[in-house]
């Protein structure tokens, strides 16, 4: 499968909050295996699309001046129901700190106004040429795909200034 | 032995790792179920950090009578009866269970325990 | 993409700990698509190894018959960043079983490298909790099949150090009805 665990990116607010749709679908092969008699989202596959939702926060905001964002820490975790095919996962995340290196958000996802899960999470943030100069090349070409893939996600964005 | 700040400091380290809030919302009067939004697989949490924060053994029931509660010797109508009351307060002698008597709806109980109940039932299971 | 997150189990201890394997491939899909130009394994998925590690061991606990989901992910920590080539070892470990779950305290390493540290709960859906209505996750026959892919019954001890015995729990060849 792809590794987009989100299908559409609804809002976005520069440095506070993004919103994005997960659909799940009996199309999704790993459904199969998790559970073979009761088909569900995977947990941490709501907390990949809350990590996802977080990366694209920050890329939006800082304009891809990072080539690699990724997950460093998960605290609290919740999960308060299932997510379940022909449903979509509303996930929301909130800035709540920041440093030079690493973005805390907290995040709460919802089916119809149902909380399914909440938590907290800590990203990381560098360029591959932080540690070693020669990356400066991938580094740049990583950047220009991610910029490739933003369209794809936000066509029906709306920026809250 | 520990004194009343040292097991509130360490009730509060426990619920703000366990349930993702900040210190300053960990108060003595702020109730886990309402203003910290603790959920039945938290308390599975807070048990686990209490019992490894202070080297003691909680079972099941200690905390949180469930049994009581479930019990129709002791709750008709959703409510604790007299005998039930009794049953609660020689089981949760930690507890403030004024406010719960006027009013002893089971579902009550949970949702009026406070930190405050929390750092009792830790100095009253350190003492026993 | 299956959702298999061990390859195998290399120790199962019952009620008290386990390790198990994950090879680390490009030939996974994944792996092209999480950060596209520098291929890392995703933590959340390394988060899910040592769930599915975790989940069965506390499964075990509950007689493999019973739904075990995980309820929580209290903490976890990454370190570093895991490549196309290496192998994950993960720990874990069972740290309390009560009536309502259980808690597994987990690592993922890379040789000596430490990657992941986790708390994981897991929520057991007994009658009264059960949101799924009677349901279940798995046919006895696929949970039989699972387990036996990761090697469970082939390097599984009791907490006594006798090897487990495949016959003493709920699976396909010993359940009739299934």
């Amino acid at each position: 499968m792809r590794f987009w665990l989100l299908d559409r990116i609804c809002s976005f607010e520069a440095g506070k909050k993004l919103t994005a749709v997960k659909n799940v679908s009996l199309a999704e092969e790993y459904l199969a295996d998790h559970f073979p008699e009761f088909p569900v989202l995977p947990g941490v596959f709501m907390l990949e699309a809350a990590t996802q939702a977080g990366v694209w926060l920050v890329r939006l905001t800082e304009n891809y001046q990072h080539s690699i964002i990724t997950l460093q820490e998960a605290r609290a975790v919740k999960y308060a129901d299932f997510v379940t095919p022909g449903h979509s996962l509303t996930m929301t995340v909130e800035q709540t700190g920041e440093d030079d290196r690493h973005v805390k958000l907290k995040f709460q996802g919802e089916v119809e106004g149902r909380l399914s899960v909440s938590g907290r999470l800590v990203l990381e943030r560098y360029n591959l040429a932080d540690e070693n100069p020669s990356q400066a090349g991938l580094d740049k070409r990583m950047i220009e795909y991610q910029r490739l893939t933003q369209d794809l996600l936000t066509r029906d964005m709306e920026t809250i200034a | 032995m520990a004194t009343e700040d040292e097991i509130f400091d360490k009730v509060r380290e426990a619920l703000v790792d366990a349930l993702g809030v900040d210190d300053d919302e960990v108060t003595a009067e702020a109730t886990l179920q309402g203003d910290l939004d603790a959920e039945s697989i938290d308390f599975l949490d807070i048990v686990f950090r209490l019992e490894k924060a202070f080297d003691i053994k909680i079972e099941r029931g200690e905390l949180f009578p469930e049994d009581i509660l479930t019990d129709t010797e002791f709750v008709q109508d959703g409510k604790v009866n007299e005998a039930g009351i009794a049953k609660l307060k020689e089981r949760m002698p930690f507890a403030d269970l004024a406010k719960f008597e006027a009013e002893p709806i089971v579902q009550n109980l949970g949702q009026q325990l406070t930190v405050k109940d929390m750092c009792n039932f830790v100095a009253h299971k350190l003492a026993a | 993409m299956r959702w298999f997150w061990i390859d195998r189990f290399t120790e199962f201890v019952c009620g008290s700990h386990a390790t198990a394997v994950k090879g680390v491939s490009l030939s996974e899909d994944h792996m092209h698509e999480h950060m596209v130009g520098y291929p890392i394994m995703p933590n959340s998925l390394v988060t899910e190894g040592m769930a599915q590690a975790g989940g069965l061991l506390v499964s075990e606990q509950y007689g493999f018959g019973e739904l075990v989901v995980l309820g929580k992910l209290a903490k976890a920590k990454f370190h570093s960043c895991v490549r196309n080539g290496e192998t994950l070892t993960y720990h874990v470990k069972v740290d309390s079983v009560r009536e309502s779950g259980a808690a597994v305290t987990a690592t993922a390493h890379v040789g000596e490298r430490l990657h992941a540290e986790a708390l994981l709960f897991f929520a057991r859906l007994g009658e009264e909790t059960d949101p799924l209505d009677g349901a279940r996750l798995f046919r006895p026959r696929d949970l039989q099949h699972w387990l036996s892919l990761v090697g469970v019954f082939e390097v599984g001890v009791k907490a006594d150090g006798s090897p487990m015995q495949e016959s003493d729990y709920p699976l396909e060849e010993n359940v009739a009805s299934s």
